[in-house]
């Protein structure tokens, strides 16, 4: 008997093909609305989760401090590397680089890469592997030799597509107008510990040929240090600051000349401002399905006084209270969970047709679907409810006059 | 004898209250008894009260004081709403003047409407709507919608809808008062044969030429009834 009924609520929709449609437009918009923004959000996270895939969450970071806040004596040095290996408790380890924007070419080819001079343990404290030839290692560092280890974008710049990294190994390129050796090319490492600036379009040489050859004095020096645990990371960068304040003879009133950060903070805050911006879109989805329930109440009102006397009818033969509401709730839930499926289907062809567009990376999330699809059934049946329970309370010689 | 009584109305009175609270009194105090096969017509001015009393009849309104015993149980104190449609449902069959069909609904299924309210599966009552359509001598019309229908025709699938869940009491309002006269005569035959299945019949008509099919007329004025067993002039 529910399953008729509910056919009779279906026909009785159908017999008003424009209204039903116009009346679940807002819940179509607003579900396939939630379901593409789900997946704009499932996205962003994947893509931070990707790019930061390697970055420890471990590591401090130490620079010159610069821009704005520039102190003139501000200047980073080996020594502080040193001193912050014998002097700050649960390090795990510390590197010190030097890095630079430097033109770098093989042939014809060439291009403005980031040059890193460094030394053995930086790979290890990148999390940088090989995938081809071997990494630099003490021997290269103690006698200056020219060579150099590529990121796997760099290999990609210079070589072009295609070019399997073994054959690049023994090619000679030139970085600053300088012979180098290529000696290994690293795997696809993601994002790098300094945002924007990524390993992959880098290229590696020992510190001390950098410092001398490659880059100079201009180059940008930094202090990695890798903590034993991530709950020492607070403690750890106190202790950084504080030596390093006394080693730069720094007096109480003056700021750092130095900028230290947590490379891990900075992946938190790229994922909670994904988290946040995910919750905005979801905010306004949701407004527009309530909205949209808002439109179909008032649409079942109309269709309540239309069919007043249907009503009184349906009671003179026998129909009770129970009949009439759940006839009328049916419409409603009919009306919101047909628009919830059409506005999935929606998403889902909305959602590739995104990911076409450059800089777009939208996941297709079954929980987005469930989401929206029990909102949307929810909606259909809070806001069908009170024009149901008025239906089903009509007096029916009252009904049964109206016209 | 006192089982042969169906429907017995003891002092039943009816109040309407207006928006201002003024009391509208519809009925003032009716008796009435009626047996079982009995063929009725309520006669009577307009706001005399027929209407009101064939609704209170058909459980359609609550009495506001009086007794109503329905196959000698009294049902005038219950209010709640599954008694009253599930008597609605079994006990009655009404019949308007406006025929009152769903537009949506073809023939068969308005007929087979109440059955769906209680609970029949559709096969058993598509099969006996049918069968009642064929009784009426529309078996041709089921898969027609009532706007495709004569309103003779259409009276008729509205006979066949208040039989279908084979009620003892056939209540009728004015059932001839929206067809010609041939219509009309044709509709009160269907009306008089129920008296040979046993059935109950309860009419409001102003028509003499109708009411003459009854038994027995019953005219009311002014919301009391003036004779229970009134007598056509003799030109009818």
């Amino acid at each position: 008997m529910f399953l008729e009924i509910l056919k009779m609520a279906g026909e009785a929709l159908f017999a008003n093909k424009v209204r039903s449609f116009l009346s679940v437009l807002g819940i179509i918009i607003g579900v396939s609305t939630v379901i593409v923004v789900v997946g704009i959000g499932t996205g962003a996270q994947k893509q931070i989760a990707d790019q930061y895939k390697n970055l420890s969450a471990t590591t401090i970071m130490v620079m010159k401090q610069m821009g704005r806040d520039a102190v003139s004596s501000s200047k980073l040095a080996p020594e502080d590397s040193n001193l912050i290996a014998q002097n700050v408790a649960n390090i795990k380890d510390t590197t010190i680089f030097i890095s630079g924007n430097t033109t770098v070419a093989y042939g014809k080819e060439s291009a403005s890469l980031n040059v890193f001079g460094n030394y053995v343990n930086f790979f290890d404290i990148g999390n940088l592997e090989l995938a081809s030839g071997r990494l630099i290692n003490e021997e290269d560092i103690n006698a200056k030799t020219k060579v150099a280890v590529l990121g796997s974008g760099a290999l990609v710049t210079l070589f072009g597509e295609n070019f399997e990294a073994s054959q690049a190994i023994g090619q000679s390129i030139t970085v600053n107008s300088k012979k180098v050796e290529i000696v290994g090319v690293l795997k696809e490492n993601g994002g790098s510990a300094m945002g924007r600036m990524s390993y992959d379009d880098s290229v590696f040489t020992p510190y001390s040929t950098a410092e001398q050859t490659f880059l100079g004095k201009t180059a940008q020096m930094m202090i990695v240090v890798l903590m034993n645990d991530v709950d020492n990371l607070k403690t750890g960068m106190e202790d950084i600051t504080a030596l390093l304040r006394i080693q730069h003879k720094l007096k109480a009133s003056q700021a750092d000349d130095f900028r230290i950060f947590d490379p891990g903070s900075i992946v938190g805050a790229a994922q909670s401002s994904a988290d946040t911006m995910s919750l905005l879109l979801v905010s306004i989805a949701t407004i527009v399905l309530i909205v949209s329930g808002v439109g179909i109440m008032n649409v079942m009102f109309v269709t309540v006084a239309e069919r007043t006397k249907e009503i009184g009818i349906a009671k003179a033969i026998g129909a009770q209270k129970q009949d009439i509401l759940t006839q009328f709730l049916a419409e409603s839930v009919i009306l919101s969970i047909g628009g919830g499926m059409i506005g999935a289907l929606l998403g889902q062809i909305i959602i590739p047709i995104l990911n076409k567009f450059e800089g777009w990376y939208v996941v297709p999330s079954f929980s987005g679907v469930v989401l929206a699809f029990t909102f949307s059934a929810a909606v259909g049946l809070f806001f069908g409810f009170y024009p149901a329970l008025k239906a089903s309370k009509l007096d029916p010689v009252d009904a049964l006059r109206s016209e | 004898m006192e089982n042969d009584i169906v429907i017995k109305l003891e002092n039943v009175c009816k109040s309407y209250f207006l928006a201002n609270g003024e009391e509208i009194k519809v009925l003032k105090g009716v008796d009435m008894e009626i047996k079982k096969g009995e063929f009725v017509a309520l006669m009577g001015e307009s706001g005399g009260g027929k209407t009101t009393l064939l609704n209170i009849i058909g459980c359609l309104h609550p009495l506001s004081s009086g007794k109503y015993f329905l196959q000698g149980e009294n049902i005038g104190e219950v209010r709640d709403d599954f008694t009253l449609a599930f008597i609605r449902n079994k006990k009655m069959g009404f019949v308007f003047q406006q025929f009152n069909l769903l537009s949506r609904l073809t023939a068969l299924k308005n007929v087979a409407l109440p059955s769906l309210y209680a609970g029949v599966s559709k096969e058993i009552r598509e099969k006996k709507a049918t069968e009642i359509l064929n009784m009426l001598s529309i078996g041709d019309r089921t898969e027609h919608k009532p706007t495709e229908l004569s309103g003779g025709q259409q009276q008729r699938v509205a006979i066949a809808r208040s039989l279908m869940n084979d009620p003892e009491i056939i209540l009728a309002d004015e059932p001839t008062g929206a067809l010609d006269s041939k219509n009309g005569l044709e509709i009160m035959e269907i009306f008089k044969n129920f008296k040979k299945k046993g059935k109950t019949v309860v009419m409001v008509t102003h028509t003499a030429e109708v009411a003459k099919f009854a038994d027995r007329i019953v005219y009311m004025r002014d919301g009391k009834i003036l004779d229970n067993h009134y007598k056509l002039k003799s030109e009818y």
